[in-house]
């Protein structure tokens, strides 16, 4: 049995930061939860997907995230308790939604999770959801720890249903993915049965239709909810403080930054100077007990991820009660005293703390930061992000750059978000060149594509992954085909939402909880909308580079190539060789004029290495998924593939 | 003569609108391509050098070490280059042609060539509308499907590299003046490659004053026929001023003026109107309906001309002076213009830099005095 389903409530676990999240849900007695893959979010549906037969809730990954609120809404407007999942920019898409949602209000706790990214180690920004909550207006809880996030996540959806209104719970990824103990709560016996009831007033969401008008009624109302909720949060203790009765200096923090804090107070000795104040209810602040523990403070410092969001409503409520806090130096992000990009660690606090209070540390000598920094950069073996062996988009790229290269008019290829983001490196010998939000790429591409108007020649090439198509492909192509841009939308099918761990998405047969789900076919999608459309199998580079150049050359309008091979890592298919591939070190030509190591230099598949000392290519034979398309690439034709005899 | 590599190839020849696409640098190494008559490279090569540089005929052409190599002597100032014989001619009752555009000779030559084994393998011009690419063909009777005449530049040369690594030992080759300069400067094998034998087996020129470029003349085209149905290409004498096209709507004229648009930047640098490295060079003989221009330039070219008239293969005459000094006038231009170019802009005998040519300075004062 899984330990999110345990039911020895007081027991003491280790529990991911996203398991505890899950298992704070489960708590609550959730009955609907949906979301869109995204990292560091997704492993929080993928654990309520395994669990939701045995715990009866029904589990999705939705198109987009802002069809995975609006599901998730249903099922609170039908009285049962619903979670939604997302990463931090899937807020962005989710956020059209969320203003109406936000004024319409909910009637079963509704609870959304969004986890950001701070330092964007699996995203292509840097985002923040914390904003959205004192945008839209609603209550806003960040977790400092794991046993915060299971229990946060169970008093959201209280909270959530005592004020009738979404509650933000946002993670980050060194709490997503890290783990830590958490003493487990009791998991309740639910029998909610859902029912939409609408036969009540009109401006009552509670009985009547969910609708947002009037408008400034319901928005008056928001906000008196949002006092009300402060009022609570004065009595949180999800807020904590530690530190002496009068520091010199006041940590205000939240979420895993408090742990940061506390890590380099103690390093640095300086518990009897500097008191913490962990907040964990963001939003709206609780605006006694700031000011209380500013008004004993010497100055104040702020620690937070990623962009000065409590330093600014602080000051602002500091500002406000300016008698009763008294005038303070406050450093933070807006000071220059925390850097306001990237991720926070220790070493940040350490600095700025060091700065603060003249106070002297030094982690290492500098005698050994230097041997260290000269021996990372001298010693270390190159590992720039690649695709892996045996990558479709690796294939893909290769036509694709080859294509447009030979074409010989400046194309070039508009990306989104996906594995194939990274081809704007050489892994995808630098193909892509512009590269934004889901599906930008093809919006993008539409946009060029209609400027031949003003004399640009250029071949205009968008690529966009299955998952993404079905996200945030779809209008762009609608928008160019309607609009007559002359551009291509190269579709790469690997046949899931592989980047994020093969969640389904609507082209596949199978749905998050694994039951057999109406699977669309993304070609016939196309030829729906009124796009020609044309498909190949990307190892077949030879055939993939004639496609491509043909419709570089002679196709008209917005068009559509889907390029589909299975992902390498996909469970279908890892770990299955279609050949077993040898060099034949008498036909490799090695460094001499006339290849210059094209495999091994250029192509760059990991599977293939190259043997210093024989001066020739090799396969790696351990990580060699058996592809077999660098046997195309060598001129030499010394590459050899056999079919693996099954 | 300075060798470079592929950097070079691109900074100088390339970019630098020299480029004919005549497909020198092609089919060595998986970097260069052609397509659409434009040579790309697809990725960096980091050599220093490389037989892409070294083949090109608009980099560092050695016309004194060329001329050294095939004639024994230094390049001079003839205006039609080194010659043993002009004669006029066209094809032989022998050679079964059905279709030819001019006289034939062309045709006959390599047909005979390869039946009597003096090539193993004839690298010639396949066309499909306006584009053409080279085809290595060992069968004779399958030469006069590639006789039709062409105007935009193509990759010839590349067919000849192709044969090489094919392991043909004796190739033929028919190419216009830079694709022949091209493969003149294989010959001498410039890298200095060990083992190198001379692979080719008869280089037959043909008459050049400038080709098109394939994308610019099929924008031309686009507009006034269907370009798969045009069947001939033809430039009738002058003062016709029109290139005739007979395509599956009739015959279409176009202007001259408008064509030239058409041509490549490369032209304007070339001095060679008459492949003054080939065993034989071709060419229309203007004013003298269904017949070429033969000029045989080496031994080699010689006896494969002798012998074609003796097999009655070839009908020919030999010239006089006067016949051909109209010819020699035009090409004494074309060099001239070219050098004159050359010079303004510092790319023969550059003393730093990349040369286009380079040759004796005597031979060079001549040409610049004539």
């Amino acid at each position: 049995m899984s330990i999110l389903t345990d039911k020895n409530a007081g027991k003491t676990a280790l529990l991911m930061g996203n398991e505890a999240l899950v298992r704070g849900a489960l708590e609550a007695g959730v009955r609907v939860a949906a979301g869109y893959p995204g990292t560091p979010s997704s492993d929080i549906i993928e654990n309520l997907a395994k669990v939701a037969g045995e715990r009866n809730i029904y589990v999705e990954w939705s198109v987009n995230e802002k069809v995975s609120l609006e599901v998730a809404a249903a099922g609170s407007f039908a009285g049962l308790r619903s979670l939604c999942v997302m990463k931090q920019n899937g807020v962005n898409v989710a956020s059209d939604f969320l203003l109406h949602l936000a004024l319409s209000g909910t009637r079963a706790g509704l609870v959304l999770i969004p986890c950001d990214d701070p330092g964007s180690i699996s995203s292509v920004n840097e985002g923040e959801s914390r904003h959205f909550a004192r945008l839209v207006e609603v209550p806003l809880l960040e977790p400092g720890n794991f046993q915060e996030a299971r229990e946060m996540v169970r008093w959201a959806f209280e909270l959530s249903e005592q004020f009738r209104t979404l509650v933000m719970v946002r993670s980050v990824t060194r709490l997503s993915h890290a783990s830590g103990n958490v003493t487990l709560g009791e998991l309740p016996e639910s029998d909610a049965k859902a029912y939409f009831r609408f036969d009540g007033s009109l401006i009552d969401a509670q009985t009547g239709p969910v609708i947002t008008a009037p408008v400034p009624m319901r928005h008056a109302n928001q906000q008196k909810k949002l006092k009300q909720i402060a009022e609570v949060f004065e009595t949180s203790k999800f807020n904590t403080y530690t530190g002496p009765e009068n520091p010199e200096l006041l940590i205000i923090t939240s979420s895993v930054c408090s742990l940061y804090s506390v890590e380099a107070v103690r390093l640095l000795k300086l518990e009897d100077r500097v008191g913490i104040l962990k907040i964990g209810t963001t939003w709206p602040l609780p605006e006694k007990l700031v000011k209380s523990h500013i008004a004993k403070a010497g100055a104040v410092l702020f620690v937070e991820e990623v962009l000065p969001f409590l330093e600014e409503n602080v000051k602002v409520l500091a500002l406000d009660n300016i008698e009763e806090t008294g005038i303070k130096k406050y450093y933070g992000k807006i000071d220059g005293t925390i850097p306001s990009v990237n991720e926070m660690n220790p070493d940040h606090v350490i600095r700025a703390l060091t700065a603060i209070l003249g106070v002297e540390y030094s982690g290492m000598s500098a005698e050994y930061e230097q041997k260290a920094n000269i021996t990372m950069f001298t010693k270390s073996p190159s590992r720039e992000l690649t695709f892996c062996p045996g990558c479709p988009h690796r294939a893909s790229f290769w036509s694709i750059h080859n294509a447009l290269a030979m074409d010989n008019r400046d194309g070039f290829v508009c990306g989104d978000i996906g594995c194939y983001t990274m081809a704007i490196l050489g892994a995808g010998f630098n193909s892509i060149k512009t590269a934004h939000a889901m599906g930008s790429g093809t919006g993008i591409a539409s946009g060029f594509g209609k400027f031949k108007m003003f004399g640009m020649e250029q071949p205009v090439v968008s690529v966009c992954g299955d998952s993404t198509f079905f996200h945030a492909g779809m209008p762009p192509l609608v928008n160019a085909i309607h609009n007559g841009s002359d551009m291509l939308m190269i579709i790469l099918d690997n046949r899931g939402t592989a980047m994020t761990g093969f969640q389904p998405h609507p082209g596949l047969d199978v749905d998050a909880m694994g039951n057999r789900a109406e699977a669309a076919d993304i070609a016939e999608v196309c030829r729906a909308l009124g796009a020609t459309v044309v498909t190949s199998d990307p190892f077949d580079i030879a055939g993939t580079r004639e496609k491509l150049l043909d419709t570089l050359e002679n196709g008209k309008g917005a068009r559509v190539m889907i390029l589909r091979q299975i992902c390498a890592l996909s469970p279908e298919k890892k770990g299955k060789r279609q050949y077993e591939v040898r060099v034949d070190t008498s036909l490799c030509r090695g460094t001499d004029c006339g290849c210059d190591r094209l495999c091994t230099r250029i192509f760059r598949c990991p599977g293939l290495v190259w043997n210093k000392e024989g001066g020739h290519a090799q396969i790696d034979e351990i990580i060699c998924a058996g592809c077999g398309v660098c046997t195309d690439i060598c001129p030499a034709g010394a590459i050899i593939r056999s079919e693996v005899t099954k | 003569m300075q060798l470079a590599g592929s950097k070079e190839l691109v900074s100088d020849v390339i970019k630098n609108d020299l480029c004919i696409g005549c497909g020198a640098c092609v089919s060595l190494c998986p970097y260069f391509k052609s397509h659409n008559g434009k040579t790309v490279m697809l990725f960096q090569c980091s050599r220093d050098k490389g037989r892409c540089f070294a083949y090109c005929p608009k980099a560092e052409v050695d016309l004194d070490g060329i001329s050294q190599y095939i004639y024994g002597r230094p390049y001079g100032a003839e205006a039609l280059g080194n010659y043993i014989t002009v004669r006029s001619s066209r094809a032989g009752a022998a050679a079964g042609l059905k279709f030819f555009q001019t006289g034939g000779t062309v045709s006959s030559l390599m047909m005979f060539a390869l039946r009597q084994g003096l090539i193993d393998s004839a690298v010639v011009t396949a066309r499909d509308g306006v584009k053409g690419k080279p085809v290595v063909v060992t069968d004779a009777s399958k030469i006069p499907d590639y006789a039709a005449t062409g105007y935009s530049a193509a990759p010839v040369a590349s067919g000849f590299n192709e044969a090489m690594n094919a392991g043909y030992k004796k190739i033929g080759i028919v190419g216009t003046p830079c694709q022949v300069n091209a493969v003149a400067q294989i010959r001498t094998n410039p890298m200095e490659a060990e083992n190198f034998t001379d692979p080719s087996g008869m280089v037959i020129g043909l008459f050049c004053t400038w080709a098109l470029d394939e994308g610019a003349f099929r924008k031309i085209l686009s507009g006034k026929t269907d370009i798969a149905s045009i069947k001939k290409y033809d430039i009738p004498p002058p003062p016709a001023g029109v290139m005739q096209l007979q395509s599956g709507s009739g015959t279409i004229d176009i202007p001259l003026t408008e064509i030239r648009e058409a041509i490549p930047g490369a032209c304007s640098y070339c001095h060679d109107m008459t492949a003054e490295f080939a065993d034989i060079s071709v060419g229309v003989f203007e004013g003298k309906e269904k017949l070429n221009i033969l000029i045989t330039r080496t031994r080699r070219g010689e006896e494969l001309v002798q012998a074609a008239v003796s097999a009655g293969f070839l009908e020919a005459e030999t010239l006089d002076d006067k016949d051909i000094s109209g010819l020699a006038a035009a090409s004494m231009n074309k060099k001239k213009r070219a050098l004159s170019k050359l010079s303004l802009e510092n790319k023969i005998n550059s003393a730093e830099g990349i040369s286009v040519l380079r040759m004796n300075s005597d031979t060079l004062k001549q040409l610049e005095t004539m």
